[in-house]
């Protein structure tokens, strides 16, 4: 009895000392935004290789995870697609959304036989498919969009996030603003009341939505840009979406910085505002700034470490270079917004 | 005393001159229940395969010295996770789980110990992610202790609690009445009859139980997701403010991702979680525990 | 104090917990139940409103805009999938237990029964796994084309056979959880049988399956019962499995066994995060009121199986079961 006992506290003390050596670093909790956590996680090696003394774990929860505990404080950096609301400002006074760089969300679909072809729907037409209206493929509505091409008679199967999704937020903002009806019926946010749909599939994460699709023929998903590598290999079709001039734009550098170029301007100080459904005949459709949620008030070497992290991630020579956006298929932000993100990095204290 | 039980089974016990109707249910009923056996051993050993196989493939000694990085590295600091909230789950519910077994056993007429004997069998009804959710609004927000050790453990020892009482009070139960009787007869007190001549009787059955809670333990999932949150690191010696890893997250996230790394590891600590709660259960039936048949 | 007074404390510990798990639920659901009074049950609408406009005023709690919780896809959801685990689980749960009594002895009854047994130990994650990987392509690609083509003409069975993600997987990885707790339990009752009824019906003429079917089996219908209940219980809580292969069915009831369902417990899992972005906090406390809701019809189906184990009498209990 006593031998165990003794046992027990020398390896409760052997774990307790194999971390104390840890203890003297600053242990930072980011969690949130799947379509952020593949940047996320090609940051913090690099980052932590030139910073030794800050430790960065990295957790892909969804977006609203990634507000709701960077407000409770469990975590240190919420990642995040979508904005806080100014109720939420309003309620939590004191943190801040700090943009890293600007991704963009893509439409997958898995249709056999037409993955290689890049569909063409606009936000009406997303919109009657998630909401139960447009049933089938070979819809009246789809085939206009797509003369010429065979589609089949198979009832679509519509894909949504369940977890509180910035890829939500976005996605539903484009078809709010695109169309009247999904606005006043539906609406926007991280978690909406998706319509009933028989046989609509619910998924965890982007990662999740991939997988639905794969193993879904006749699906159709929004999936984050920064998944597009395992989009491709799995072979899925990626469609042209309609932007506010009329014209099918494909999500590329081209596209999204043109987009950027026309709704950048309008960004606030708080940095809080929409970028979906730019004007423009190149601009893409749905894009977005990807926020860190972070509290202006923290422990002083916390404080430190973030401000440093922050300043790295968005510095164009560092964690802002083209070797880490290309990687995911993001765009880093512009000089004026980046000047404005400083700003707001330096409110950290 | 069930002789039948224990003699070579005469499968065919049709007698000639049997109408044909019965021997057809006889043999269909044998038939169905060989398809029922069959059925059921075709996916045990479906499932053990998969996971053991995919799992042993995917094992490596990097596993269990480099933590997770990312959606990639290893599972050292899933692994002392796993083993530092089951063992702070257990520091609190054996004492008190085991105390609640030995009232019940030994007081166990009172109107307090019937209740608690009933109240131990609805905990464990309860869902485990009501517990989870529980411990997130209670602990995790409420008292303000963010992901932590101690909010996991402490919802994993309620999970805990109710098992190993049982186990105990059961274990009590089989220690003979004479035992205690002459216990008694030679004056000494109630406190040393049970702890010191009961307890140690129905030591092996206590183990048991507690083998037992440790493997549900283990397993866990869904209330640690909301108390201990995630760690990439390893255990900083902190009870509170700080989140940590533990192998079912590895198992739940990983599996999901769209990256070979990040399935080795979802399949990694499958094969580690299954097989330690495999070996658990062996060790508890065979070698402490005295076989039931 | 005496040692029987400091023990009876200890003891207390178990009440306590569970009482402070209910009572914390009842309070904080409780805004939630008067919000959503009965309707909770009877509706098909998990809304949480617009979360983007401000906070309104309903009956004196702030709510957002358009925010109504309907949980009947949840209710029927889980009833359906417990429904179909069950409809697997206790034909195949008594076959096994029938084969396990009565076909192999010694130690060859030792093994198999233990084999069976280490099912019951493997985590739910673990078989969620194996049902993420294997069953829903399995399902998909071999099981459902079939069973379209053979029952199609069943309203239930007709449809497309959809993604293997959905009610019937769902039903089946739940059965293949709960089969040896039956299983085991049926076993032990049926071994503990007094060998003299046996013998009885054998003398008069009964084959031995006949013995086990009409003689045997009916001893232990109430073992059996109290097992089921048992099981099902354990089936009602299950999460992390379901979740993985459930689909994730938002308002709608499933038309057909292929179609996705969400249940309970892991929709709990599953939106807590999405809760915790409403402002008003109506999201969460309603996710409580889920909860609760659960929590009751476990405890009751528990509570149930347990008196019927008590006032029938005790017929084996497999050890370290709970």
């Amino acid at each position: 009895m006593v031998g165990v006992a003794l046992a027990a506290l020398v390896a409760a003390g052997a774990l307790v000392t194999s971390g104390e050596a840890f203890a003297a670093q600053t242990q930072v909790l980011e969690t949130g935004s799947t379509l952020l956590y593949p940047l996320f996680n090609l940051w913090v090696p690099a980052y932590t290789d030139k910073h030794g003394d800050v430790k960065i774990t990295t957790q892909g929860t969804g977006s609203g995870t990634g507000i709701s505990e960077a407000i409770s404080k469990v975590a240190q950096i919420g990642a995040s697609d979508a904005y806080m609301s100014n109720a939420q400002m309003k309620a939590n006074k004191g943190i801040l959304n700090i943009p890293l760089a600007i991704s963009s969300q893509m439409i997958n679909y898995n249709i056999p036989g037409l993955n290689g072809e890049h569909m063409k729907l606009s936000g009406p037409v997303l919109a009657g498919i998630y909401d139960g209206h447009v049933k089938y493929w070979d819809d009246a509505a789809i085939a206009k969009l797509n003369a010429g091409v065979k589609l089949p008679h198979q009832q679509i199967v519509p894909v949504h996030r369940t977890d509180g999704s910035g890829d939500t937020f976005i996605f539903s903002q484009y078809l709010s603003f695109s169309t009247p009806g999904w606005s006043k019926s539906v609406g926007y946010g991280t978690t909406v009341s998706w319509p009933a749909v028989q046989g609509g599939i619910g998924a965890e994460g982007n990662p999740g939505m991939v997988n639905a699709l794969k193993g879904t023929p006749y699906s159709i998903a929004y999936i984050g840009i920064s998944f597009k590598n395992a989009t491709d290999a799995a072979k899925l079709g990626e469609a042209m979406l309609k932007n506010r001039d009329g014209k099918f734009v494909l999500p590329d550098q081209k596209t999204v910085k043109a987009a950027v170029d026309a709704t950048a301007s309008k960004t606030p100080v708080d940095e809080r505002v929409s970028l979906i459904f730019a004007p423009g005949a190149e601009s893409y459709p749905i894009i977005n700034y990807e926020y860190a949620i972070v509290n202006t008030e923290q422990p002083s070497e916390m404080a430190a470490a973030l401000k440093s992290f922050f300043t790295w991630a968005i510095d164009p020579a560092a964690g802002g270079s083209e070797h880490f956006m290309t990687a995911v298929g993001f765009v880093p932000l512009p000089p004026h917004i980046a000047a404005l993100s400083k700003k707001q990095i330096a409110m950290i204290h | 005393m069930s002789a039948a039980g224990q003699q070579a089974p005469a499968l065919s016990s049709v007698a000639p001159g049997m109408r044909l109707s019965r021997r057809v249910f006889s043999m269909l009923g044998w038939a169905f229940s060989g398809v029922a056996m069959l059925l059921l051993s075709v996916s045990m050993v479906w499932i053990l395969a998969v996971v053991l196989i995919r799992g042993v493939t995917a094992l490596s000694p990097a596993l269990f010295t480099t933590v997770t990085q990312g959606s990639g590295g290893g599972l050292a600091n899933a692994i002392e996770g796993t083993a530092v909230l089951s063992a702070g789950a257990l520091l609190l519910a054996v004492p008190l789980g085991a105390g609640a077994g030995i009232y019940v056993s030994e007081f166990g007429f009172g109107r307090w110990a019937a209740s608690i004997r009933f109240l131990a069998d609805v905990l464990v009804g309860v869902p485990s992610i009501v517990l989870g959710y529980f411990g997130y609004v209670t602990m995790v927000e409420g008292l303000g202790w963010n992901f932590s050790v101690a909010a996991g453990s402490i919802v994993l020892a309620i999970i805990c609690l109710p098992y190993i009482c049982r186990t105990t009070e059961l274990a009590l139960g089989q220690v003979s009445r004479d035992l205690r009787e002459a216990a008694y007869a030679l004056g000494a007190s109630e406190g040393r009859v049970i702890l010191r001549i009961c307890v140690p009787a129905a030591l092996p059955a206590i183990l048991t139980g507690i083998l037992l809670a440790l493997a549900v333990s283990v397993g866990e999932t869904a209330p640690l997701l909301y108390t201990a949150g995630w760690s990439s690191y390893l255990w900083d010696g902190a009870l509170v403010h700080s989140p940590i890893g533990y192998l079912t997250y590895a198992i739940w996230t990983f599996i999901n991702e769209p990256f070979a790394s990040a399935n080795a590891l979802a399949y990694a600590a499958a094969f580690l979680v299954t097989t330690f709660v495999l070996a658990i259960s062996i060790l508890a039936r065979f070698v402490i525990g005295r076989g039931r048949y | 104090m005496t040692f029987r007074t400091w023990l009876a404390i200890i003891a207390g510990a178990l009440p306590a917990s569970l009482a402070a798990v209910l009572l914390f639920l009842a309070l904080y659901a409780w805004p939630a139940i008067h919000f959503n009074g009965w309707g909770f049950v009877v509706r098909d609408s998990w809304n949480l409103g617009n979360l983007y406009a401000d906070p309104v005023d309903i009956a004196g709690m702030s709510v957002q805009p358009g925010a109504q919780y309907g949980i009947l896809f949840l209710i029927v959801g889980t009833l359906l999938s417990t429904l179909i685990a069950l409809l697997v689980a206790v034909p195949v749960g008594v076959g096994a237990a029938i084969f396990l009594a009565e076909a192999v002895a010694g130690s060859l009854r030792v093994w198999i029964s233990f084999f069976v047994e280490l099912l019951a130990a493997i985590p739910s994650v673990v078989f969620g796994l194996w049902g993420y990987v294997v069953l829903i392509p399995f399902m998909a690609h071999h099981v459902f084309p079939f069973l379209v083509d053979g029952l199609g003409f069943i309203p239930i069975f007709a449809g497309p056979p959809g993604s293997g993600y959905g009610l019937l997987t769902a039903g089946v990885l739940l059965s293949l959880m709960i089969v040896p707790f039956i299983a085991a339990t049926l076993r032990d009752a049926l071994v503990s049988q007094p060998a003299p009824l046996r013998e009885a019906a054998m003398a008069m003429g009964a084959t031995r399956f006949e013995t086990i079917w009409r003689v045997i089996l009916p001893g232990v219908v109430k073992v059996l019962i109290s097992a089921i209940f048992l099981a099902l219980g354990r089936a009602l809580g299950e999460t992390m499995a379901v979740l993985m292969v459930s689909g994730n069915a938002l308002n709608y009831l499933p038309q057909n066994v292929y179609a996705p369902i969400s249940t309970m417990a892991a929709f709990v899992v599953s939106q807590l995060d999405s809760a915790l972005q409403d402002p008003s906090g109506m999201a969460v406390r309603s996710l409580a009121e889920i909860a609760l809701v659960l929590s009751i019809i476990s405890i009751v189906i528990n509570a149930a199986a347990r008196l019927m184990l008590v006032v029938w009498g005790r017929v084996g209990r497999p050890a370290g079961a709970a």
